[in-house]
């Protein structure tokens, strides 16, 4: 990108990232203009390439300056967000990019408390962005309506008889929230654009909130003048100047790059358990299998597992968990249909094989209706401590828990029932229960054997 | 973990949730950024990207809400990075603000939208299609967003991989519409037969550069075309050329203005740019057969209850055929004809209340008896649509 000629000194340097002639849209003595020149001269003292430079705006006033600069990136935003599109394009010139943008945000108070949420991100990534966060104590652009940053009995057009809630100390909840950089000045301070230059070239999140006067909404009705912005600053107990500096944070893409970008996958060893070869399906037809149970008794892990001896067994596989919204009470439910073929609808209305292991999972078939939908091609395997339900289902009856106990009652039932039924072969569901407990398994074998036997002995009618 | 069986052949058949499945889609299209938040059922997206996208240097992380991590994501794009989120009902209800964003700024986004049953936070782990119109219909103007709706976990893939295709080429937001069974139950799926295509990029100045054309509208402006369908070249910010990007009204250069004809010309060109391509978004599988007198439509999850009962009724004699549509929007206008060409009835089967796809496709089905099988709250069976079928 060529610079004009007229930004060009003759030293080669960037006098000015403004256009020429820059018409500012703002009333007569607002604030704004005196920020933004003093935004221009803190990038001149810079000499930053204005291509490196991304000035992101958000609604109001403060925004309106897309068209005040020449050759630097605008980004014009929705209201309150621009601190959010701003991080977003930071994380990903830091990390995706050459690392080199400055991304530079401006806001006003009524943008910071309805953004409020990205500036403590912001903060907390400690992202590099420079956030100016231009505090008029007003809603300029709607006509002058108070914000969470207007101080007690100030009077605006939502608070005609003065301000009667105390505003937030934004340096105060960004300090909190670990931003690296935070200042409070006023938009005459003659020392303003060093404060600027000072942020945008440190590398990380840098907030500074200068106290503006709004002549339109806040001066007459407030009887204000520039002197007076120190005095709302001390009575109001915010502190000017740099509040926070420290040298402590790492950048965000710093620590990112330290602890997590190409580092080994987390799941990829996920896949070894699959990768235990492949057979001709020998499965006849399609079988459902329905297993209900308690949250945090492994229904759904233990089905997950079974789903791998039937992939192994060159199997098609369907598994559909279901449980409250919850993650470790009440009803655990996962539903299973194995399949030479493809599988297409993967719900289970009258299921091949209901196995209940607990009063949870039996709650959840009754409310369902499930066992009322068993006809006598459906086996029922119920925990013999479970009230045996009103079905024409052929039902067995076992010492599932008393053999197994809570924790293991899922896995065993299911296991029993597969080999019992021949439905996937004894090898393969052996070896994944071996591999989930990791060739201590003799205890899991031993109680199956058990299970076996009890079932052998007519325990398993009704 | 565990060494390969030697006794048996490798094969590819993989165990995997359809969430985990657009993910690794969207690792496959290029994706380089993912920002996400917490919500079943779409968690599972978030967190295989999590667990993936660093590994193979692209960045994702943890937003603290909705708002932000699509922000981030339209900020990352802005930048040049392929971004995508996922969310489900609630979430999008927060995300549409920036959806609105990004199509107005033309910036590529794929987002992952998957149902749950509504309204308000309705039922966490419960399925549901009731999002249809509402993610279609988010913006202010009612602008087409293309929505890609697969049915299962390989589709998950392949239709991610095609949203980032036309996200980057369009440079508009694509929305992958899933549900809580497609996306959280698992399946079996050949990974080895997966398609090995990635998505293309977004025309870039550079590439249009090599191309030899476009020179002359380089500084033209960041919205700049000629023709009112035109992809305006791609600049990133903190590249070389100037972006002036706004989500207010402008012009072709990014100029906020009120009502200028070139204004209006550009709100047109954000409709009229997908509007034009519309054979192009149109993706279905089509099952017809000669003299069938009913036409089922399905999509989604619903389409795998619609594929077992039209077996079934063929099995019982009828003549029956099926449409399922992968991309509700556009709407594939041409295809939906074409299928209910020599019909009577048309039946749209979807797990929501009202009959919302068959609310808007009803107007392309002159002269046909329309009918919905609609359910909320469970899965619509392959027995209900029966039902339908043959009553």
């Amino acid at each position: 990108m060529s610079l004009s000629t007229e930004q060009k000194a003759t030293s080669g340097s960037i006098t000015s990232y403004f256009v020429d002639q820059p018409r500012f849209p703002f009333c007569k003595g607002c604030g704004h203009q005196s920020v933004l020149r003093r935004l221009n001269d803190a990038l001149v003292s810079l000499q930053l390439p204005p291509d490196k430079v991304a000035l992101v705006t958000d609604i109001g006033c403060i925004g309106l300056t897309d068209a005040l600069f020449k050759d630097i990136h605008t980004v014009h935003t929705t209201h309150g967000r621009s601190t959010a599109f701003a991080t977003g394009i930071a994380l990903a010139d830091s990390l995706l990019a050459d690392g080199k943008l400055k991304t530079i945000v401006l806001i006003g108070d009524g943008g910071a408390m309805i953004g409020l949420q990205h500036l403590v991100h912001a903060a907390m990534l400690n992202v590099d962005v420079t956030v100016l966060i231009c505090n008029n104590f007003v809603y300029g652009m709607t006509g002058g309506q108070g914000s969470g940053l207007t101080p007690e009995c100030f009077v605006t057009a939502t608070t005609p008889k003065g301000n009667i809630v105390p505003p937030v100390d934004i340096c105060e909840i960004l300090t909190a929230s670990n931003a690296p950089f935070v200042a409070r000045t006023v938009a005459t301070d003659r020392s303003l654009s060093d404060l600027l230059a000072k942020a945008i070239a440190y590398n990380g999140f840098a907030a500074i909130e200068i106290l503006e006067l709004c002549t339109e909404f806040a001066v007459p009705q407030n009887k204000l003048d520039g002197q007076r912005l120190y005095d709302i600053a001390k009575k109001n107990g915010w502190g000017v100047g740099i509040l926070a500096e420290r040298m402590d944070r790492s950048p965000y893409a710093v620590r990112y790059r330290e602890e997590v970008l190409n580092k080994t996958d987390v799941v990829s060893q996920l896949d070894a358990i699959h990768r235990i070869g492949t057979r001709i399906p020998t499965l006849k037809k399609p079988v459902s299998i329905l297993l209900a149970g308690s949250a945090g008794e492994r229904v759904q892990s233990s089905a997950g597992l079974v789903a791998t001896a039937a992939v192994a067994a060159g199997l098609n596989i369907t598994q559909k968990n279901d449980n409250p919204v919850t993650q470790g009470s009440g009803f655990s439910v996962a539903e299973l249909w194995f399949s030479a073929h493809e599988i297409g609808f993967t719900g289970i209305t009258r299921p091949d094989f209901l196995l209940v292991t607990s009063v949870d999972g039996w709650r959840e078939m009754y409310s369902q209706r499930v066992f009322a939908r068993l006809d006598r091609s459906s086996a029922l395997y119920i925990d013999e401590t479970l009230q045996v339900p009103e079905c024409d289902g052929v039902v067995h009856r076992l010492k599932l828990r008393s053999v197994f106990g809570g924790k293991d009652a899922a896995l065993g039932l299911l296991v029993f029932v597969l080999l019992r039924h021949d439905i996937l072969p004894r090898d393969l569901v052996l070896r994944v229960v071996r591999e989930k407990y990791r060739g201590d398994v003799d205890f899991f074998f031993t109680r199956l054997q058990q299970l076996e036997m009890e079932s052998d002995r007519g325990n398993v009618s009704r | 973990m565990i060494s390969p069986d030697t006794t048996h052949p490798p094969h590819s058949l993989r165990l995997r949730s359809g969430n985990q499945m657009m993910a690794e889609g969207a690792l496959q299209a290029g994706c380089t950024f993912f920002a996400g938040y917490p919500i079943t059922p779409a968690t599972g997206i978030f967190k295989t990207m999590i667990d993936l996208l660093p590994a193979r240097g692209g960045v994702a992380l943890s937003a603290p809400d909705e708002i932000s991590a699509v922000a981030y994501c339209i900020g990352a794009s802005m930048r040049g990075a392929k971004a995508m989120t996922a969310t489900s009902g609630p979430g999008w209800a927060l995300m549409t603000e920036s959806v609105q964003y990004a199509l107005m700024t033309e910036t590529p986004l794929v987002v992952a939208l998957v149902q749950r049953l509504g309204p308000s936070t309705g039922g966490a782990t419960q399925g549901g299609q009731g999002d249809v119109l509402l993610a279609e219909y988010c913006t202010s103007g009612g602008y087409t967003i293309p929505i890609l709706c697969p049915t299962n976990a390989r589709e998950c893939y392949e239709l991610t991989i095609l949203a980032f295709t036309w996200a980057e080429l369009f440079r508009v937001p694509v929305i992958v519409l899933s549900d809580k069974e497609t996306g959280m139950t698992i399946e079996s799926v050949d990974v080895g037969s997966l398609p090995s295509i990635t998505s293309q990029n977004r025309p870039s100045n550079f590439a249009f550069r090599e191309l030899g054309g476009f020179r002359q509208n380089e500084r033209k402006g960041t919205y700049y075309f000629d023709a009112i369908h035109e992809i305006p070249v791609f600049a990133p910010v903190g590249g070389p050329r100037k972006v002036t990007a706004t989500g207010s009204a402008h012009d072709k250069q990014g100029r906020l203005q009120k009502n200028s004809p070139e204004t209006l010309e550009v709100l047109l060109h954000l409709e009229q740019k997908v509007r034009w391509r519309l054979d192009d978004f149109a993706v279905v599988t089509a099952d017809l057969q000669p003299a069938a007198g009913t036409l089922i439509i399905s999509y989604g999850i619903t389409a795998r209850a619609a594929r077992d009962a039209v077996s079934e009724a063929r099995r019982m004699g009828e003549r029956v055929s099926h449409l399922i549509v992968h991309s509700l929007f556009p709407i594939p206008v041409k295809k939906i004809t074409q299928a209910a060409h020599n019909v009577d009835e048309v039946i749209v089967a979807e797990e929501n209340m009202n009959g919302l796809y068959r609310s808007v496709i009803d107007r392309h089905l002159a002269g046909k008896r329309v009918r919905g099988v609609n359910k909320i709250g469970a899965m619509i069976t392959p027995q209900e649509i029966l039902e339908a079928i043959m009553s």
